[in-house]
C-alpha cells in the first residue's frame, strides 16, 4: 500500500530538525544581524567579524585579487584573513603606481596594463590603505583579519557569519570611518541551536574623500 | 611580588596598544599637498638658448659671452600643488611652479587654479572647470604636474601649447561610453588672455622645451632684450577651444581633435589672431608600448604692425614602458611660414629633430632621465648664423 505524500514530509521535517539540533546544519547561517548608527540608519561596507576564539584555519587561504577598473580600486575593501596574497592586475589602459604606507604592509607596484605584478603577502593583522602615486582620488582599504569568520554587510547594513561551529563568540565591527575600535563594539554570541542575531551600533565619523576625475583632464 | 605583578601589567599594557591600534585608519585629509623638484646636467650650445634670448632651440644652450657649448646643473622646475575636497564633491587644484631659466628669476608661476566638478561616473558623466587652465590638447605633458611624460622635453609641439596658453576661464566636458564600448568625450572651453597665442612662434619659433606656462609669467624672445606676456587680455573677447575624442572599446586606439581660435580683434593693437586644429592618435598596439601621433596646423596675424604666419608641426613618438623603466623616441617637424612678406622680419622657419630618452622610476619618489636631442632648423632671418643644435640631459626628479 502506498504511503500519503505527507507521511514522506513529516520524515523530513523530522530529519531537518534532528540535524540542526546537533548542529550538523552545514552551511546554515550561524550568526546573522545588522550594523547601523546610532540613528538606526543601515552601515554599509562595515566588516563583522570573530574576534575570540580564533577558529583554526581549516586550509590555507586562496589568493585574492584588487583589481583597477575605470581608475578605481575594485573592490575598494577587501578584508582577508591573515597569510593572505592579493594580486592587483591593471584592467586600465594607463599607468597605475599601487602603494601602501600603513605599517601592517608597506608596499609599493608599478602597474602597466599587461603586466604581472607580483602577488602581495598579508602577514600581519591590521589595515593596510592603499592608494595610487598617479591618481589621487584612488583609495583602497585591505583588512587582514586573525580569523576566516568574517562579513562585509550589505547596502541594508545586513550581514551573516556562516559556518560556525557551536560554541560562544566574541564578536567585532570594523568600519573605515567607525569612531569606535573593534574593541570597544566586541559582544559575545551564543551559536547552538538557534540562530544568533547581533546587531552593532557604529558611530560614524564624516569624512569628504577626493573627488574622482573622469573626464580627460584626469590623467597626471 | 606585588612590583613584579605591577611590572607585568605595565609591560602586557604597552603591548596592547599596538595591538589596538593595528585596525586604526587615518581618516583622509581634505586638504593635501605634493611637490616636485626636477635636477639637471645640461649640456647644449654652441648657440645661446632662447630661454638667453639666444637661437638655440633647446632649453639649455651654450654660452652668451663666448658661444661656446656649456654644461651646466640647474633647478628646472619646482612645483608645488595644493588640492582640496570642498563641499558638494568640487574639487579645487593649484599648482605654482618655479622655473629659473625660463622665468629669469625664482618668481613663482601660477600654473593652474582651479575648481572642478563632476557628475556621473567613468562610464558617462559630465564636468565643468572653471579658473586658470592650459589648453589640454597635449598627449605628452600627462605626467606629474602636467610634466612630459615620456621624454624630458616635449615635443615642438607639445612644448608650444605648454608654453603659450595659460587662460583664465570656463570649460564643459561630457562623456559617454557607449554600448558597445566605445568612449566619447567632447570639451568646450572659453577663457580670456590669449590675445598673443602665436606671437612666441611667429618672432622665435618652435622649440623643444618642458616650459609649463604660468598666467603671470612672461618668455624671452631671441636677438631681442624684452619677452612676452603668456596671459594678455586686449581685446576682451574670449579664446574659445573644442577637443573631441573617442577611444575604441579595449582602449587600443584613440583619436582626438581639436580646434582653437583665440577670436583675436586684429583692429587692435598688438592683438593677434590666432586659431588652429590638432589631430591626435594614441595607439597601444602591444602591451608595453605607447605610440602618439600628432599634427598641427593653424595661422597667427596681426596687423598692428602686420607680420602674419601660418604654422604647422608634428610628431611620432614611440615609447616602451617595462615596470619602472620607458625607452622613447621621437621625431619632430616642425615650419612656420611668413604670409605677409612685410617689413617685419620673416618669420619662416622650417626644421626637424630626434629626441631619444630613457627614464627610470625608483621607488615611488625618484625618477632618473636621460635624454638626447638632435636637431636641424633653418629660419631665413638669421640666414647662414642658424644654430644645428643638439642638447643632452640627465635629470633627477623627486616626488613628494
Amino acid at each position: 500500500m502506498r504511503r500519503p505524500l505527507y507521511v514522506y514530509r513529516y520524515k523530513l521535517l523530522q530529519l531537518a530538525l534532528l540535524l540542526c539540533v546537533t548542529g550538523v546544519c552545514v552551511g546554515a547561517p550561524s550568526v546573522s544581524g545588522t550594523v547601523t548608527g546610532p540613528d538606526g540608519k543601515a552601515v554599509a561596507d562595515a566588516v563583522v567579524f570573530v574576534q575570540a576564539p580564533v577558529p583554526p584555519a581549516a586550509k590555507a587561504p586562496a589568493g585574492q585579487i584588487v583589481d583597477q577598473i575605470d581608475k578605481t580600486f575594485v573592490p575598494g575593501l577587501l578584508p582577508i584573513v591573515v597569510g593572505t596574497s592579493v594580486r592587483f592586475p591593471n584592467h586600465d589602459q594607463i599607468h597605475h603606481h599601487v602603494y601602501s604606507f600603513s605599517p601592517t604592509k608597506t608596499f609599493e607596484l608599478p602597474l602597466y596594463k599587461g603586466e604581472e605584478a607580483p602577488a602581495v603577502l598579508f602577514d600581519k593583522v591590521g589595515v593596510v590603505k592603499i592608494g595610487c602615486n598617479i591618481h589621487d582620488w584612488m583609495a583602497g582599504i585591505i583588512l587582514v583579519l586573525p580569523t576566516a569568520h568574517f562579513a562585509v554587510t550589505d547596502a541594508a547594513g545586513r550581514f551573516v557569519l556562516e559556518d560556525l561551529a557551536a560554541g560562544t563568540y566574541t564578536l567585532a565591527a570594523w568600519h573605515a570611518l567607525s569612531k569606535l575600535k573593534p574593541e570597544d563594539t566586541a559582544q559575545s554570541v551564543e551559536v547552538g541551536r538557534d540562530a544568533a542575531n547581533v546587531t552593532f551600533k557604529l558611530p560614524l565619523a564624516a569624512a569628504r574623500p577626493r573627488p574622482a576625475m573622469h573626464g580627460s583632464r584626469a590623467e597626471p | 611580588m606585588p612590583v613584579r605583578y605591577g611590572w607585568c601589567i605595565l609591560l602586557l599594557c604597552a603591548f596592547a596598544s599596538p595591538a589596538q591600534a593595528q585596525y586604526d585608519l587615518e581618516q583622509p585629509s581634505s586638504v593635501w599637498l605634493r611637490a616636485l623638484v626636477d635636477v639637471r646636467l645640461a649640456g647644449g650650445g654652441p648657440a645661446p638658448s632662447w630661454t638667453d634670448h639666444g637661437r638655440g632651440k633647446l632649453r639649455y644652450g651654450g654660452s652668451t659671452e663666448s658661444g661656446d657649448r656649456v654644461t651646466r646643473l640647474a633647478l628646472s622646475q619646482a612645483a608645488l600643488q595644493v588640492g582640496a575636497a570642498l563641499p558638494w564633491d568640487i574639487r579645487a587644484q593649484v599648482q605654482l611652479n618655479v622655473e629659473p631659466d625660463i622665468a629669469d628669476g625664482y618668481h613663482p608661476w601660477l600654473v593652474e587654479a582651479t575648481l572642478r566638478k563632476e557628475w556621473g561616473e567613468q562610464k558617462r558623466g559630465w564636468g565643468a572647470q572653471g579658473g586658470v587652465m592650459n589648453v589640454p590638447f597635449s598627449l605628452e605633458n600627462v605626467g606629474p604636474a602636467w610634466t612630459p611624460e615620456f621624454t624630458i622635453s616635449a615635443s615642438a609641439l607639445d612644448s608650444w601649447l605648454w608654453e603659450d596658453m595659460s587662460l583664465a576661464g570656463l570649460e564643459a566636458e561630457w562623456w559617454r561610453t557607449s554600448r558597445s564600448g566605445f568612449r566619447f568625450d567632447a570639451m568646450l572651453g572659453a577663457g580670456y588672455g590669449g590675445d598673443q597665442i602665436g606671437r612666441l612662434l611667429a618672432l622665435r619659433g618652435w622649440v623643444l622645451g618642458d616650459t609649463l606656462a604660468g598666467i603671470n609669467g612672461d618668455e624671452a624672445l631671441p636677438g631681442r632684450p624684452d619677452r612676452t606676456d603668456i596671459f594678455n587680455e586686449r581685446d576682451h573677447k574670449p579664446t574659445v577651444y573644442g577637443w573631441l575624442s573617442v577611444e575604441d572599446p579595449a582602449q587600443i586606439a584613440a583619436l582626438k581633435v581639436g580646434l582653437l581660435d583665440n577670436e583675436g580683434d586684429e583692429s587692435a593693437r598688438a592683438v593677434w589672431h590666432t586659431h588652429f586644429s590638432t589631430v591626435a592618435l594614441v595607439l597601444h598596439p602591444v602591451a608595453h608600448v605607447d605610440v602618439l601621433a600628432q599634427f598641427l596646423d593653424g595661422t597667427a596675424r596681426v596687423n598692428a604692425p602686420p607680420n602674419d604666419s601660418s604654422m604647422s608641426a608634428w610628431y611620432t613618438l614611440v615609447s616602451y614602458h617595462y615596470r619602472q623603466q620607458r625607452f622613447s623616441f621621437r621625431y619632430d617637424s616642425f615650419r612656420v611660414h611668413d604670409l605677409d612678406g612685410g617689413a617685419a622680419p620673416s618669420t619662416s622657419e622650417h626644421g626637424h629633430a630626434l629626441t631619444a630618452a630613457y627614464l627610470i622610476q625608483v621607488g615611488l619618489r625618484n625618477r632618473f632621465a636621460l635624454e638626447y636631442i638632435w636637431m636641424s632648423s633653418h629660419r631665413e632671418a638669421i640666414g647662414p648664423l642658424n644654430p644645428t643644435p643638439d642638447g643632452w640631459q640627465l635629470s633627477y626628479r623627486f616626488r613628494y
